[in-house]
């Protein structure tokens, strides 16, 4: 019966960014804070396999203190038990340190046959946490997967890649990344909200990892993408289709 | 250390990093090194047209997946200290590359957009988007071999420089791996081609039902497009092929002409627009976020509004 660790990140929620007016700074101050798409389909996959195969499933996710409002919300969503890795300057971490860190908080303290991750992040989307994480634990990995079942005590994932879909066989342990199409993650209602806080939470510090984390790359700058367009608004009558053709044809598009 | 690295799977792309990479390779002074697993009777043009050693995986066994030579490739790193190392953002490459940085113990900036060399520092400065495509961040490697993947199409692709001379190395096999292919189940390619189309229709959830895209399809029809998609389309409803989707993880294009029909115009699909010469929207909530990010747009019920300006353009173009 598979043992399952799910990570998930606390993201800040893009439609809350701003621009501060007059500059291509970004305002994050009002921004809410919510888990990561890419990762409550993972959540989901993993609460589904266990559903389907018995076993158990954790969720775990690296962060500032703050990160910790993310813990009932995912608690909320099915696994039974939670692990939070945090210290204050686990904040902005870059891929390679994130994965460092999950590596190093995993490794000697939770027993894993599977661990699942979404594709990539929501903020970053650097896509580079799973395959890296997996390469610290020194386990197999499969990414960009789109169906996942375990049969036999292995994996057997349909990932997909360009040329069309390749279907690979793994042992366990083994890291897995899903993609979005895999599942429809569940809306947890009021009595999973009130279950997920008598749920477990298991606190480790930067301390209890007994290493550092430099990074390897350096942020220079974040600046606000423009889209500077015409914004030329009409309406739906008869004369604004006629207005609308006229200025594509004179922009030189259609022809 | 010292050299440029380049690894791509497929023909455009390896002439698309060979041109970049030459550039970078120029700068500093060193040689181009690039690793291919296929078509090896480019060879020759691959060296006319920058690589200074061409680099050869030897073919996996059978059921084996190309991922399997990441630790043929980092030994091979790890004797030759490449400084930079650029990979091709396919979906295996993005793969590969992520547990090749993780082996090295270096950074990546996946999905790099663009890229600069500081001579003064003798650094790469990087930009890739984040938030979606909502901010760019511009990045530096504190650690070396730089790693960076380069999307398709980011780079113009590399020119023949006449007969050059170039060295060719096979590497051995990649070792037995613990994931096993046990079937390939090969796209079946149309001939549509979003990501260079000059016109492009794309629709969105405001489609109800599969056959109403026959209405969009129409409009590309009369002003030679092709029909696209948002990634739910695709991924979730799977109406439209997966290789036809718009936005961050699907095809980034740049036509003269974008016509969005039903899209509210989340950030992550507006990205995949963001060069496109000319936006146009379709939706009936005048309040829906893809119309601060089109030069025009029409407000209304897209079943009305279809019809009536595929008939104007029609008649506009003498169709």
């Amino acid at each position: 019966m598979p043992r399952i660790v799910t990570c998930f990140k606390w993201v800040v929620d893009q439609a809350d960014i701003r621009l501060v007016p007059g500059s291509r700074q970004l305002s994050l101050d009002r921004a809410g804070y919510r888990i990561s798409d890419y990762d409550r389909n993972a959540i989901e996959e993993g609460v589904r396999l266990q559903e389907q195969y018995g076993g158990s499933t954790v969720v775990i996710t690296v962060g500032p203190p703050s990160a910790k409002k993310g813990l009932r919300d995912a608690l909320s969503r099915g696994p039974e038990k939670a692990y939070f890795v945090s210290d204050p300057s686990f904040e902005n971490l870059e891929p390679s340190q994130t994965a460092s860190i999950l590596a190093a908080a995993i490794g000697p303290r939770i027993e894993y046959d599977l661990i699942i991750c979404g594709e990539g992040s929501g903020d970053l989307y650097a896509q580079q946490v799973g395959p890296r994480l997996a390469e610290k634990l020194e386990i197999p990995c499969i990414t960009y997967v789109s169906k996942l079942t375990i049969q036999n005590g292995e994996v057997i994932a349909e990932r997909k890649v360009e040329d069309g879909i390749e279907v690979v066989a793994a042992p366990m342990p083994v890291l897995v990344t899903v993609l979005p199409e895999i599942n429809v993650p569940r809306v947890p209602g009021l009595k999973d909200t009130l279950a997920a806080s008598k749920k477990t939470v298991v606190e480790i510090t930067a301390g209890d990892l007994g290493q550092t984390f430099p990074p390897c790359l350096e942020t220079t700058s974040v600046l606000g993408t423009t889209m500077e367009r015409n914004c030329v608004k009409f309406g739906a009558e008869t004369s604004d289709i006629t207005r609308l053709v006229a200025a594509l044809l004179k922009e030189g598009v259609i022809a | 250390m010292a050299g440029v690295w380049i690894l791509a799977e497929h023909h455009n792309q390896v002439l698309e990093l060979l041109g970049v990479g030459r550039d970078l390779a120029t700068k500093q002074g060193t040689r181009l090194t690039a690793l291919i697993w296929d078509d090896r009777e480019r060879v020759q043009e691959y060296i006319d047209c920058g690589a200074d050693e061409v680099l050869l995986l030897a073919p996996p066994a059978s059921g084996q997946p190309p991922e399997a030579y990441v630790p043929v490739i980092v030994a091979e790193a790890l004797t030759q200290d490449p400084d930079i190392f650029l990979i091709e953002a396919t979906l295996r490459g993005k793969d590969m590359a992520a547990r090749i940085a993780a082996r090295l113990n270096t950074g990546l900036c996946s999905e790099c957009g663009g890229l600069t060399l500081d001579e003064k520092e003798d650094r790469l400065v990087m930009e890739r988007l984040i938030y979606g495509g909502a901010a760019v961040q511009t990045l530096v490697c504190s650690t070396r071999p730089q790693m960076a993947t380069i999307p398709p199409r980011a780079f113009a692709p590399a020119q023949p420089q006449g007969t050059r001379q170039g060295q060719v190395r096979e590497l051995p096999p990649p070792p037995p791996a613990a994931v096993r292919v046990i079937e390939r189940k090969p796209k079946t390619r149309g001939t549509v081609s979003v990501a260079e189309a000059k016109v492009l229709v794309c629709v969105g959830r405001g489609i109800e039902k599969q056959e109403d895209l026959e209405l969009a399809r129409e409009l590309a029809g009369v002003i030679g497009g092709e029909l696209c998609c948002t990634r739910p389309i695709a991924e979730e409803l799977h109406w439209l092929p997966e290789e036809t989707y718009i936005g961050l993880s699907g095809l980034k294009v740049k036509p003269d002409l974008y016509i969005g029909v039903g899209i509210s115009g989340q950030i992550q699909h507006m990205t995949g627009i963001r060069d496109a010469r000319v936006i146009c929207a379709i939706n009936r909530d005048e309040n829906a976020p893809i119309f601060e990010a089109s030069d025009y747009g029409i407000v209304g019920d897209l079943y009305d509004v279809l019809p009536r300006l595929t008939g104007e353009l029609k008649q506009a173009l003498k169709k």
